[in-house]
């Protein structure tokens, strides 16, 4: 069975349309917010250039390593997840992602990160919406 | 069934209320504007009426740098979801560029700034008043208040823009006006991000006359959707990279090139965006105009396209620059907060001037074809120097000045130039765009009956189809009538004739006030012909209607209202109406329409078709008729004011009747 494992990041080619965050909130949340997306999309107006925070998928993750309570764990798709019902709100995996690619928001008191749209029949959100391909779903055997 | 209005999907929720004078802030709530107005254009109709006063002088109009004309920066439901282009801003006040009188007007920009409005609580700021000394309002999460910006005052707009980013948060999004707004230019820009404008209507003198520099806001909440999994599958069906339909879309390569966008949540490849990247490794994006004047291909001189030559007016072309140099002229343009659009006019009319053999405009040397000289000509519109000083009132006004010191056919050229009250030409079938019979008499209705350059709101609605026709005449008359027939009921809609087209010209401009109250752009929606593969794809088919139901479908998914296509249009004409009733308030009235029939008097640029002023005062007589206003004045009937909801206008419309007749 095919299986999707990690989500490549072209942020050359992103226009910061923002669909993708829009997107992420939209599947997780039911609302539209750069916020309460999984990822984030960064422009810098002075130099005109892009920067896109997420989930790389790592193979040797140090937020599983960092988290103390074993809230991010790999799922039985192989994709690296955070149960936010076992999260402890303690930060060291956010702390520990080398690609900021975890964010708190504290609206809602938790921590988010990108669990590749689990759950959703199309897979993720964002690599169906981005139309530059800045986002590309690459899928793997599993 | 939610009740429209009171649905607490896709509406903020809160309009902020800033009054400069007092220093005061207060709030108010959406739903009863939502309710019969959805937001953005609309809406800020509504409180323009009920709030900018008319002026107690009889017959006079009320100034725009008056501190009680009124900026109103309103957002839609639709803004801060995913619904594409959605991430629109509008803002109208009294303008200061319309000619010959002020009235009340509108522009819309794209960006970022109106979602972040939007996750802040606001879906609209009313500003009202002026500042004792130059002042921003800042926006975070619910709160506002006013601060000093005697540090901002006379920097660029980009400068002002990441100072208030360090200063705030870098995510915030910044509203700023630059020197030219400052110094009260008439084609001053409201600025944001790198390249979006509320350009054409001159409100970056209004907020300079307000000492108002700069609105920054930073929200992390969100708008509320009532169907995500609706909204999710609706943009992932119409939404994603498909080539706008028309307007070069039939040209297969360079459709799916790198393209910048305009608006947040924007996933079209609209094909009026460019990058360009400068000699030293800069990205540069470009949108329509912008996009437009960069768009050089090794010798090609883009600005020759301003040529004319009909009906005794000749204009000459213009002269672009190097890339390079077009880039720097451009994001001086920016930077200086100028409308962009001042390129395409005044650089024609300065070569004609040339070619006359004046060399010197009171004094002042004249090279608008040395690049040197332009760059130091736009520094000097900014800030009211020299020759700028004149040219700062717009071509249009400038001529009135000059009128006696130049050769007439000089004054009448600069005054055909801007010859819709003010605005330069566009989409008008002479000067700038090739629009064929019936696009430009489609284009004339609207012109006599708005308040600006009305195209360019509705280039999807029906301009853009122009671009058919001149690819293949007898194909696009077939498929146009099967068009014409679905969309607008009657298959001779888009004949090349001048009978029939009010009904056009209404449906383009109900959409366009309904694209800018969700907001929409227009160059996306409404789809009135369907996306085209290529070239191929368009010719074989004969059937090329496109979905129409979009934007209604979008709109049901984030407010969770099921609006039908009537409740919507009847939304559209009530604001319509009520812009209308403004511009009668200002004492807009037939007679000044009247006075467009010359410029239609010219020949078409594509066909050589025209228009007499007998024939002119037809389409006057078809649309105002259709509109059901009457046809000495151009202002709407009581009985129409009535159906849409709108008595208390129609009580003082009867007013200034009576006062218009006693004078």
């Amino acid at each position: 069975m095919l299986d999707a494992r990690h989500i490549l990041i072209e942020a050359d080619l992103c226009r910061d349309c923002q669909a993708c965050t829009l997107a992420c909130s939209l599947f997780h949340h039911g609302e539209c917010s750069l916020e309460l997306a999984r990822l984030r999309v960064n422009k810098d107006l002075a130099q005109h250039k892009v920067e896109i925070n997420l989930c790389r998928q790592c193979d040797y993750p140090d937020c599983i390593a960092a988290c103390p309570n074993a809230a991010l764990r790999y799922d039985e798709h192989g994709r690296v997840r955070l149960f936010e019902e076992e999260c402890l709100q303690c930060g060291a995996c956010a702390g520990a992602c080398r690609f900021h690619a975890i964010f708190y928001n504290a609206n809602l008191g938790m921590y988010l990160k990108c669990d590749l749209c689990a759950g959703r029949p199309g897979g993720p959100a964002c690599t169906e919406l981005c139309p530059v391909g800045a986002l590309t779903l690459i899928m793997e055997e599993g | 069934m939610t009740l429209i209005g009171t649905s607490q999907h896709g509406w903020a929720g809160k309009i902020l209320l800033v009054d400069l004078t007092a220093g005061e802030i207060n709030q108010r709530q959406t739903a009863p504007y939502a309710k019969d107005y959805l937001g953005g254009r609309g809406l800020a109709a509504r409180i323009a009426w009920d709030e900018i006063p008319a002026s107690a002088d009889r017959g006079k109009t009320r100034d725009a740098f008056d501190p009680e004309n009124r900026i109103t920066i309103a957002t839609g439901p639709l803004t801060g979801t995913l619904s594409p282009t959605g991430g629109r801003t509008i803002m109208t006040a009294l303008s200061p560029r319309t000619y010959p009188l002020t009235w009340y007007t509108h522009s819309t920009l794209g960006g970022w700034f109106g979602p972040e409005l939007k996750y802040a609580g606001f879906d609209a700021v009313v500003i009202s008043g002026k500042a004792d000394a130059p002042v921003y309002l800042e926006i975070m999460d619910g709160e506002a208040r006013l601060k000093d910006a005697s540090d901002l005052w006379g920097l660029d707009t980009n400068r002002t823009q990441l100072r208030l980013k360090e200063r705030l948060d870098p995510k915030a999004q910044v509203l700023a006006i630059g020197p030219a707004g400052e110094n009260l230019v008439r084609f001053a820009t409201v600025q944001h991000a790198e390249e979006n404008a509320a350009g054409h209507s001159g409100f970056g003198a209004v907020w300079g006359s307000k000492r108002l520099k700069a609105i920054a806001v930073r929200g992390t909440g969100s708008v509320s959707v009532a169907y995500p999994v609706d909204l999710l599958s609706e943009v992932t069906r119409y939404g994603v990279f498909k080539t706008v339909p028309v307007g070069g879309a039939l040209e297969g390569s360079g459709a799916h090139q790198r393209r910048p966008v305009c608006s947040q949540a924007c996933t079209f490849n609209c094909l009026v965006s460019s990058y360009e990247e400068t000699a030293d490794g800069r990205l540069v994006p470009g949108q329509c105009v912008g996009s437009y004047l960069m768009a050089i291909r090794g010798n090609q001189n883009q600005m020759r396209a301003t040529y004319y030559k009909g009906g005794g007016v000749e204009v000459p072309a213009g002269r672009s620059f190097g890339l390079c140099e077009e880039i720097t002229l451009k994001e001086g343009c920016n930077q200086l907060g100028l409308d962009l659009w001042h390129r395409l006019v005044m650089q024609p009319w300065l070569v004609a001037c040339q070619q006359r053999g004046i060399h010197k405009i009171r004094g002042f040397p004249i090279a608008p074809t040395d690049v040197f000289w332009y760059e130091a000509f736009q520094r000097q519109l900014a800030y009211r120097q020299g020759l700028g000083d004149l040219l700062a009132e717009g071509l249009r006004r400038a001529m009135d000045t000059l009128e006696g010191e130049l050769p007439a056919d000089l004054i009448d050229l600069g005054r055909q130039l801007e010859f819709g009250f003010g605005f330069p030409a566009h989409r008008e079938g002479r000067f700038w765009d090739e629009e064929p019979l019936p696009f430009w008499v489609i284009s004339a209705m609207m012109y006599a009956s708005e308040s600006r350059d009305p195209t360019i709101g509705t280039h999807q609605s029906s301009l853009l189809l122009a671009d058919l026709v001149l690819e293949d005449r007898e194909l696009a008359r077939r498929q146009f009538r099967i068009v014409s027939r679905k969309t607008w009921g009657y298959e001779e809609a888009l004949e090349p004739t001048f009978e029939n087209k009010a009904p056009v010209a209404i449906w383009s401009q109900n959409m366009h006030m309904l694209i800018d109250s969700l907001p929409l752009c227009d160059f996306a929606f409404p789809q009135v012909v369907r996306p085209f593969k290529n070239r191929t794809d368009w010719q074989a088919s004969e059937d090329i209607s496109g979905d129409l139901e979009i934007d209604r479908r979008m709109l049901r998914a984030v407010t969770g209202i099921d609006y039908s296509r009537e409740e919507l249009t009847r939304i559209a004409e009530r604001s319509f109406t009520l812009e209308r009733a403004l511009l009668a308030r200002a004492g807009r009235s037939r007679k000044l329409e009247e006075t467009l029939a010359p410029h239609f008097q010219l020949p078409c640029r594509v066909d050589g078709t025209l228009i007499d002023a007998r024939g002119f005062s037809g389409l006057l007589d078809e649309y105002y008729t259709a509109r059901g206003w009457d046809l000495e004045l151009g202002w709407p009937k009581d009985e129409v004011l009535k159906v849409l909801g709108l008595p208390e206008v129609a009580t003082e419309l009867r007013q200034r009747r009576a006062e218009w007749k006693s004078f």
